[in-house]
């Protein structure tokens, strides 16, 4: 099989911009994880039933895995790097801490940014709502209680003062 | 500082975590030099001949650097089964036949494609019935087989007095005069169950990394289980290398529930560093995961039981076969494992217990959360509450009658110590009362409840080792080797190691998983961690504190008994001070306090602690021991469900499941293993399983048919609830003993109750399928329509 | 997962000319959330990926009397959530049944309808509406009618260089209800054991117009005719219901495979029919 010529990819990723040669073969997951070192996006099944590969793209959450790399091009990507701030922690991210919603923490980095999607999009979404946002991500260690937890503590307003909005 | 224990401190690889800062092997896939990368080339076929192979164009491949097959001069014997290399003959679908390492993992793929191999295909088999049934396919041509080790001889089945080739193994137990005891019985029930074969699916897949170092020697950071009990001591044992030369690295693990306590990737990507003398990448695709990584067993049981009109069991006759892939020699299963549920926690006074394990041609079976307790206890407890109903009698009511109650002896003969379960029972009672009829609503969503209860006991397994450094800032450091799957044993050895020293949580640091500077450790199973590293953790703090006790006392001329450390303080009896602050003791090294060999800064006072429980005596004929197990964990687990009679969709409502835990050191933490248990249960008791092809092959092999639970399978939060009921376990630390895995047990025979609660069907296998459970109720109508 | 060409056709034009080009060596990259798992199962092993997202006009929809024109980028989640297609209940309950929140952030209506995948979801709700596939080609454009395009598992009607551009969907007449439902183990993360479809057009109270559709229990969607055919002129109740999915379970013509046997996807038909009938009568305003 002969090499695929690279293409030229721009990519905003956690508000640094970064002009990429890769080869359009490969997925967002792969440019992340390998041309960026961006580890703390994981790589679960590889085909997009997991949802341990969840980023942000313009803001919606998406599976890095299934994403192929030209399809990113020119946009805006959040990953779990890019969430902490300088003065500490993104809100969904203590209260995991808080509510031991962490346990083995692979599927951690794609549930936060899931959870921040769903509010982002809708900061008063219903327990309903936000379970069915959830759905395409599975943990196996936690059976999601202490995950939802955490979620309405900072839907709730819980972490306001402490971290600032979400 | 406050007592540290039973409180729910934050986890310490919290911040790790949700930061994603924290490693995992896999984020060192690609991060050293001159990597090679494997990819395997695996057996299409359940059973067949190779008749012939050529890698010729596969090495011809620019960029392929080793095939590894299974004519290497190593001893395979001794590798876990899953990681045997075929030789001429496959065994299951999924058995690798050949490695390929390659500069990159696409030109290792490629390369795998162009092996040209061609199978005679053998007849096979594929589950419990099939493996037994007269004149069976020999799952492995006899002439390559050995004779199980350190079991009886090979049983016949029960039932048809025959011996099948298969069979690897048997244990039985017999107590009391099973005979009499059904003589007296005023109802006598029976029935067979049985269960499906599910992967424990962590979300990280099977990783190796092994670095070739320049003397020759190895760094392997896998997500495998037991740096020192399992990966290194596979390695030097097998590939008889150095111990010297051999350095095992766990970074965070991305789950394992049992199934990476088997080193399948590690030995191979280690066996082909040696070969290229190179650093070696393999990874598992999820396909891997499930068809070339461990399965559980699952297990066919017969149970027979008869009681006494007030509920009291007398008898108990039980057979269970565990089904156990393709293991077929120099195997530890013999049915013995998954005995070990068939009577934790009730007194069944008299009992046949007969078991074994038959080999199929399947992806072999290992460790997964519970050791088979799920699977031998689901048919147990179904009989319980089927009783419980023929007597009119409360199925709470009936386990409080037969529960054993601490101080007495199990059915082996030995005492058990630490009990809680009628208190669990009766706690997930008052949430759900099963006793009540559920509220219906008249739609096509029948509600149903239901309850059971579980033991499972803990294994003796070898021995852990702690070191605690005290640092000259009376800072502390902790070194342990037990795995962190993700169940947070770390933070609870670091509060049990705070809390000896009587210092916040914040001051200890924890080091863990690394040969090199953490002490031996078997590895974490059979939710021993708590119990046996925490023993050693307590041992090694004392020690450290005596040390630390002698040196204070030496500064100010005492009897180190006449001193108590709390934190960074020394509170001193019967000198000219009261309270010192220990750090300004640690001496700044000059010139003139050089030969100092009292508290020298910089120079951690170092303390040792190792734990071994006593070993298991082996059992006599009568399967009688007086020392088998540890420790027995227990739990309780009720549920309303609602059965959809249109579709068969069982729907876990609302669940309670109760731990005893013995006295929990970090409750949120255990919180938290009990709501993933229920998960994980309810996912496994009603909708995973391995499917096969027409070829023996596994064909829902992704996540996509492989149905794992989801958020949507967890009732809503209101409806959950997590119950701690601790019986202290004398010899544990500060009371404590493990619980991850006794959550599971009973989740599936409580749901099975609830749904014949709801719609009037029995089910004897699980995962009970919307698709089962329709049929049933299609059946039952159909039964109903006749009459 | 390789290919050893990628494009980005800017026009139409140039899209057919790549297509004829590559001609069964080419695959086009919409959503590529079925495409890429493809690729990487080696179910699918293209030379060529084509992508669309440089041909303007693929995302947007336009609305006018007649109806809608759906582009085929639009993804799946926006269409499900748009406010301006509440016209369409069907359609955008369909489309927000297809898998998770971020799959149908990425996924596309087109992807859904030419992956030609007989579960696809989406699909049903263009089938609900007698929908028409707007086509490109080399040749110049043409449309073909929603339940025509598929010809089989992965199969469709697109000849040698023709491409889907957009869908157009009819405005429903006054007194028209309809109504998705899935079934599927998990929910929506699931692919669909059975999907059902019903749009039934009322008049005086009795059925004028029925539309009855199928997913994962053929080889392609399907229309059960026979079962649109029973409902026109009965009242839409309980008992014409009942009696609908009994026909629909016998023009049903399932497989069993790891996802569900053929009896009981049947069974599930029987079920979801009676259902979807119901909720479309209850939807008529």
């Amino acid at each position: 099989m002969s090499e695929i010529e690279k293409i030229r990819v721009e990519l905003t990723v956690n508000g640094k911009h970064h002009v990429l040669y890769v080869s359009p073969c490969k997925t967002l997951l792969e440019v992340l994880r390998e041309d960026l070192n961006l580890i703390g996006t994981k790589r679960g099944c590889d085909d997009s039933n997991c949802g341990v590969c969840t980023v942000l793209v313009n803001g919606q959450a998406i599976k890095s895995c299934t994403m192929l790399i030209p399809l990113a091009n020119g946009c805006d990507i959040t990953t779990i790097e890019g969430l902490e701030r300088e003065g500490g922690l993104h809100p969904l991210q203590q209260a995991f801490i808080d509510r031991f919603a962490v346990q083995c923490g692979y599927c951690t980095p794609a549930m936060i940014l899931t959870a921040k999607a769903i509010l982002d999009e809708n900061p008063n979404a219903s327990e309903e709502e936000i379970r069915d946002g959830l759905h395409g991500n599975l943990c196996r260690c936690t059976g999601y209680t202490k995950i939802m937890e955490a979620i309405l503590d900072v839907r709730d307003g819980k972490y306001k003062e402490s971290c600032g909005e979400v | 500082m406050a007592n540290l224990i039973g409180k729910s401190e934050k986890r310490i690889d919290g911040y790790d975590k949700v930061t994603g800062k924290g490693l995992y092997a896999s984020d060192y896939y690609n991060q050293f030099p001159h990597m090679a990368y494997i990819k395997a080339f695996r057996s299409p076929y359940a059973h067949a001949k190779i008749k012939k192979i050529d890698y010729t164009k596969a090495k011809a491949l620019p960029g392929v650097i080793y095939i590894l097959t299974g004519y290497e001069d190593v001893r395979w014997d001794d590798f876990p089964k899953m990681a045997i290399i075929a030789k001429d003959e496959v065994l299951w679908a999924g058995q690798a036949i050949a490695l390929i390492a390659a500069e990159t993992e696409e030109i290792a793929e490629d390369a795998v494609k162009l092996i040209d191999c061609e199978f005679e295909v053998l007849p096979f088999v594929s589950d419990y019935y099939e493996a037994i049934k007269p004149d069976p396919v020999s799952v492995i041509d006899p002439e390559y087989e050995t004779r199980a080790q350190g079991f009886q001889d090979r049983p016949a089945d029960r039932a048809t007095n025959r011996v099948s080739p298969n069979i690897v193994g048997a244990y039985y137990m017999h107590t009391g005069d099973l005979e009499q005891g059904f003589k007296e019985a005023d109802i006598i029930m029976e029935d067979e169950f049985s269960v499906g074969k599910k992967t424990a699916s962590p979300l990280e897949p099977a990783t190796a990394i092994c670095k070739y170092e320049p003397d020759g020697g190895l760094t392997m950071i896998s997500n495998g289980a037991g740096v020192h009990g399992v990966i290194k001591e596979h390695i030097c044992r097998v590939l008889g290398m150095p111990e010297s030369k051999v350095r095992v690295i766990q970074p965070y693990m991305g789950g394992s529930f049992g199934s990476r306590l088997s080193p399948y990737v590690e030995l191979q990507t280690a066996l082909m560093a040696m070969r290229i003398k190179r650093n070696v990448s393999y990874r598992f695709t999820r396909k891997e995961v499930f068809t070339a990584g461990p399965s559980n067993w699952s297990c066919t049981t017969k149970v027979k039981m008869g009681a006494k009109n007030d509920g009291t069991i007398i008898a108990h006759d039980y057979y269970l076969c565990e089904e156990i892939g393709a293991c077929v020699n120099n195997t530890f299963f013999s049915g013995r494992l998954s005995s070990s549920g068939a009577a934790p926690c009730y007194r069944f006074p008299n009992m046949r217990m007969d078991t074994f394990a038959v080999a199929t041609n399947t992806v072999p079976a290992a460790e997964y959360r519970g050791l088979g307790c799920p699977e031998a206890e689901w048919g147990i407890e179904i009989m319980v509450n089927r009783l419980a109903e023929k007597l009119k009698m409360s199925p709470v009511d009936i386990r409080l009658k037969n529960i054993i109650d601490p101080g007495e002896r199990d059915i082996y003969g030995e005492v058990i110590t630490s009990i809680g379960l009628k208190k669990c029972l009766l706690g997930v009672n008052e949430v759900i009362k099963v006793e009540e009829k559920p509220v219906q609503d008249g739609s096509v969503w029948k509600r149903g409840k239901g309850c059971a209860v579980a033991g499972k006991q803990n294994t003796p397994l070898g021995r852990s080792e702690a070191k605690v450094w005290y640092n000259s800032d009376g800072t502390i450091q902790l070194f342990i080797s037990c795995d962190e799957n993700g169940m947070g044993a770390t933070t609870a050895m670091g509060q049990i190691c705070a809390n000896e020293f009587g210092v916040d949580l914040k001051d200890v640091k924890v080091i863990k998983g690394d040969t090199l500077c953490t002490p031996y450790d078997n590895y974490s199973a059979s939710s021993r961690t708590t119990y046996n590293t925490g023993n050693a953790v307590m041992i090694a703090c004392a020690d450290c504190i005596n040390k630390l006790k002698t040196e204070v006392a030496r500064v100010y001329g005492l009897n180190p008994k006449n001193v108590e450390i709390k934190g960074k303080k020394a509170i001193l009896k019967g000198t000219y001070v009261q309270e010192v602050d220990i750090p300004p003791l640690f001496k700044h090294w000059t010139m003139f306090t050089q030969g100092n060999w009292g508290l020298q800064q910089y120079s951690p006072v170092v303390g040792y602690g190792v734990y071994c429980p006593a070993p298991i005596h082996q059992w006599g004929p009568d399967g009688k021991s007086d020392r088998v197990w540890n420790w027995f964990q227990y739990s309780a687990c009720a549920v309303e469900v609602a059965v959809n009679e249109e579709t068969g969709v069982v729907k876990v409502v609302k669940i309670a499941s109760s731990a005893d835990t013995g006295n929990p050191i970090n409750p949120e933490i255990v919180k938290s293993q009990i709501q993933g248990g229920v998960h994980m249960a309810i996912g496994f008791t009603t909708m995973e399983e391995h499917l096969y092809d027409e070829k023996g092959a596994q064909s829902n092999a992704n996540f996509s048919d492989y149905r794992l639970p989801t958020i949507g399978e967890m009732p809503t939060n209101e409806n959950v609830f997590a119950l701690i009921n601790p019986d202290p376990l004398p010899d544990g630390p500060y009371g404590a003993k493990g619980m991850a895995e006794s959550i599971t047990v009973p989740v599936g025979p409580a749901i099975e109750e609830a749904i014949y609660q709801a719609v009037g069907v029995r089910l004897n296998y699980y995962p009970m399928t919307a698709e089962r459970v329709l049929a049933a109720i299609k059946e039952k109508k159909a039964r109903e329509a006749a009459k | 997962m390789r290919f050893e060409k990628y494009f980005e056709p800017a026009s139409i034009k140039e899209c057919c000319e790549l297509l004829v080009e590559y001609g069964k060596d080419a695959k086009l990259l919409a959503g590529g959330t079925d495409l890429v798992p493809k690729m990487k199962a080696e179910v699918l092993a293209p030379k060529a990926v084509i992508s669309l997202h440089k041909i303007p006009g693929l995302e947007t929809y336009k609305l006018c009397d007649k109806g809608v024109t759906i582009g085929a980028l639009m993804p799946l989640r926006k269409l499900s959530l748009c406010e301006d297609l509440n016209k369409w209940p069907a359609l955008k309950a369909a489309a927000g049944h297809v898998s998770s929140m971020q799959i149908r952030n990425q996924a596309t209506l087109g992807g859904n309808a030419c992956n030609a995948s007989p579960s696809a979801d989406a699909v049903e709700g263009l089938m609900v509406y007698d929908a028409i596939v707007n086509i490109a080609g080399p040749n110049g454009d043409r449309e073909v009618e929603i339940a025509d395009f598929f010809k089989g598992p992965g199969k469709t009607d697109l000849k040698e260089g023709e491409f889907v551009v957009s869908f157009f969907v009819p405005a429903p007449e006054e007194g028209t209800g309809a109504a998705y439902r899935k079934f599927a183990i998990r929910g929506d993360t699931d692919i669909s054991i059975v999907g059902a479809g019903a749009r039934l057009l009322l008049k005086d109270g009795k059925i004028a117009d029925a539309r009855i559709t199928l997913a994962s229990v053929a080889p392609t969607p399907m229309r059960a005719v026979k079962t649109e055919e029973f409902l026109i002129g009965k009242t839409p109740d309980e008992e014409t219901a009942k009696a609908a999915g009994k026909i629909a379970r016998d023009e049903a013509k399932p497989i069993s495979d790891p996802r569900a046997s053929a009896w009981y996807r049947k069974d599930i038909v029987e079920v979801e029919v009676y259902h979807a009938i119901l909720d479309a009568a209850a939807a008529v305003k």
